[in-house]
């Protein structure tokens, strides 16, 4: 580690061929890559309808998995796999979708910080320390009690609770990058602020924040399923959260586990996939970092 | 002295912004008249419904302007009242409601955070003084499951395994029981909120002390002759101390807000289902006062986090 933050790395040879991403990386990748394409292609798929009632005359729901329900039925004989399904769907849209919106956001006013400093600096970290004042939850719940609880608008508050944290770190990568020779380089050669901030940062900033991109996800979606807990999750529709509390109740949690333990492993396996690749990743670019010295 | 006067202007600055964008959300998203009087809010012909609005929009100061409320609010607030509930009659007051409920929720926390303490750092000390061996890798595997898995979905987990199916802890909190049954009710629950911070505790900690067991005063004890176990908690762990107590003030945010959701699933009476209630019913005034007893504790936490830095680290100070 030490050795490599003070030679001079060729960025574009040694580096890139010497890591390759092993097993560690593509079993958790192929889950996502499973997860996301079924949800996405959820409607195409011969899916039995998650609305559906499969009540069998003589039998009380929830009735346990078996060839017909792989993941049993709810209480309402609802099939919880198409449920799953169909929750994944909007877990993982709300992940992403507020995810990008705190990245956009967030990065924006992070990378303008670093850049211009002075009062504009000053501005937006106080601002970052005032959204990180809220403990977790706090500032999303406060959101939602005063806005509706739709699929939009719980990514928009989501994506607010991410601006501060995101924010702070594209700030701190500008800020590492900004005094370096090649910004000065492009500033003597009369580069604008503009120019400055798209061409000669946004690529270097781009790639370590990309890396968190993931952990930024899973974050999202675990925030969710703590609102669906509070009862604040969207009002329609299923959630991995909404699915969990559904079957969390100590009478249904007694007699037929699988009503929650089918959410919670599908959605623990999603987030633990999450969670590998994010550091994988953070750990594969950190090595360029430090090979570029600080 | 400076250096002091700072850093405690900042935490009112940042306790008053705090207020201020929940106090303005709280009053320009939501229209407090709708609570206290229902749909009569919304008439505007009938005579008798304009003065109805009247008298209450005087009541609650509702005629007044925001900042105004706001300063009015405030005075109140630090003195520990924190206003009247909106809604018909205005009773009880919330600070009444909250003194009820937030012992509980504080209890639980405070437990969850000792549990934290004393799960991840023997923890941590202990995979670390045996990195690679076949044990470390199991415990390692066993901390990436609590930090992947969610606070709620492991309450569920816990409360099935340990307490329906094992039956080792009471899956009930009865408020009005006596005081040590009460805490014995409070371990499910608490060890939920404990378990992930753990293991962020024991990842960290790995870490940092297989670095410290390379260096040359450790290699100088084992010379001298001491205990292994006096190595590892005297010696190795010391350096360490700064990033525990920086993971403290991290973890604490964590653990507030997912008190609210554990209170929930094991039926704790707490503010956790206090805020729920709240939100439904559209009570702001006390919606506003948890949400700033929550943040200001996490707030001022911190701020005790920092001072600490100084008096381990006085080069912090700079």
């Amino acid at each position: 580690m030490k050795l490599t933050a003070e030679l001079p790395v060729d960025e574009s040879s040694g580096a890139v061929k010497a890591r390759r991403l092993g097993l560690g990386f593509w079993l958790p990748m192929s889950w996502m890559i499973l997860i996301v394409g079924v949800a996405l292609l959820a409607p195409v798929l011969p899916l039995k309808d998650p609305t559906d009632y499969f009540i069998r005359p003589g039998e009380r729901p929830p009735y346990p998995p078996s060839a017909d329900h792989w993941f049993g039925t709810d209480q309402d004989a609802r099939d919880m796999f198409s449920r799953i399904i169909s929750g994944a769907r909007v877990s993982l849209a709300v992940g992403f979708m507020s995810v990008t919106m705190s990245f956009i956001v967030g990065g924006a006013l992070g990378m303008v910080a670093g850049l211009v400093r002075g009062w504009f600096d000053r501005l937006a970290s106080f601002l970052f320390l005032v959204l990180l004042s809220f403990p977790g939850l706090v500032l999303v719940i406060l959101f939602i009690a005063l806005i509706g609880r739709s699929v939009l608008t719980i990514s928009v508050t989501l994506a607010i609770a991410g601006i501060a944290p995101v924010g702070r770190l594209a700030r701190a990568a500008t800020l590492s990058f900004a005094e370096r020779e090649f910004v000065i380089a492009a500033r003597t050669l009369g580069a604008r602020n503009s120019r400055i901030l798209f061409r000669e940062l946004l690529p270097n900033v781009i790639i370590p924040m990309g890396a968190l991109v993931l952990l930024g996800v899973a974050a999202a979606i675990v925030a969710e399923g703590g609102l669906a807990f509070l009862g604040l999750s969207i009002e329609k529709g299923e959630t991995w959260g909404k699915l969990i509390r559904n079957g969390a109740g100590s009478r249904v949690l007694r007699d037929s586990p699988w009503v929650a333990f089918g959410p919670i492993t599908v959605m623990f396996l999603t987030l633990a996939s999450l969670n590998y690749i994010g550091d994988y990743l953070r750990d594969f670019f950190n090595v360029r970092e430090t090979g570029l010295g600080r | 002295m400076r250096f002091w006067g700072l850093r405690v202007g900042m935490l009112i600055a940042l306790l008053l912004a705090v207020s201020m964008l929940t106090f303005g959300a709280m009053n320009l998203l939501g229209d407090p008249l709708f609570n206290i009087l229902g749909p009569v809010a919304g008439d505007t012909e009938n005579p008798e419904n304009i003065a109805k609005i009247q008298a209450a929009k005087e009541q609650f100061y509702l005629d007044r302007p925001l900042p105004e409320r706001y300063v009015r609010w405030l005075g109140d607030f630090v003195t520990g009242d924190f206003g009247v509930r909106f809604s018909a009659s205005g009773q009880p007051p919330v600070s009444e409601i909250i003194k009820e409920r937030l012992p509980r929720t504080l209890a639980l926390s405070g437990m969850a955070m000792t549990f934290t303490l004393a799960i991840g750092i023997p923890w941590g000390v202990w995979s670390g003084s045996r990195s690679e061996t076949a044990r470390d890798r199991l415990s390692t595997g066993v901390a990436f499951f609590f930090i992947a898995m969610p606070n709620f979905a492991l309450a569920v987990v816990l409360y099935y395994v340990v307490g329906i199916r094992l039956g080792w802890l009471p899956l009930r909190f009865d408020a009005g029981a006596p005081f040590w049954q009460r805490m014995h009710q409070l371990v499910l629950p608490a060890l939920t909120l404990a378990l992930g911070g753990a293991a962020v505790y024991q990842r960290l900690l790995r870490t940092d002390m297989i670095t410290t067991l390379q260096e040359d005063f450790i290699l100088m004890a084992r010379a001298k002759g001491l205990s292994r176990r006096h190595i590892l908690f005297r010696h190795a762990l010391r350096p360490s101390l700064f990033s525990v107590v920086t993971l403290f003030g991290i973890n604490a945010g964590a653990v507030f807000s997912g008190a609210l959701i554990v209170e929930l699933i094991f039926g704790i009476p707490g503010v956790g289902s206090l805020f729920v209630e709240s939100i439904f019913r559209e009570d702001f005034p006390v919606v506003l006062a948890l949400v700033m007893i929550l943040t200001a504790a996490f707030v001022v936490m911190n701020f005790v986090i920092d001072i600490l830095y100084s008096v381990i680290d006085p080069r912090v100070r700079q």
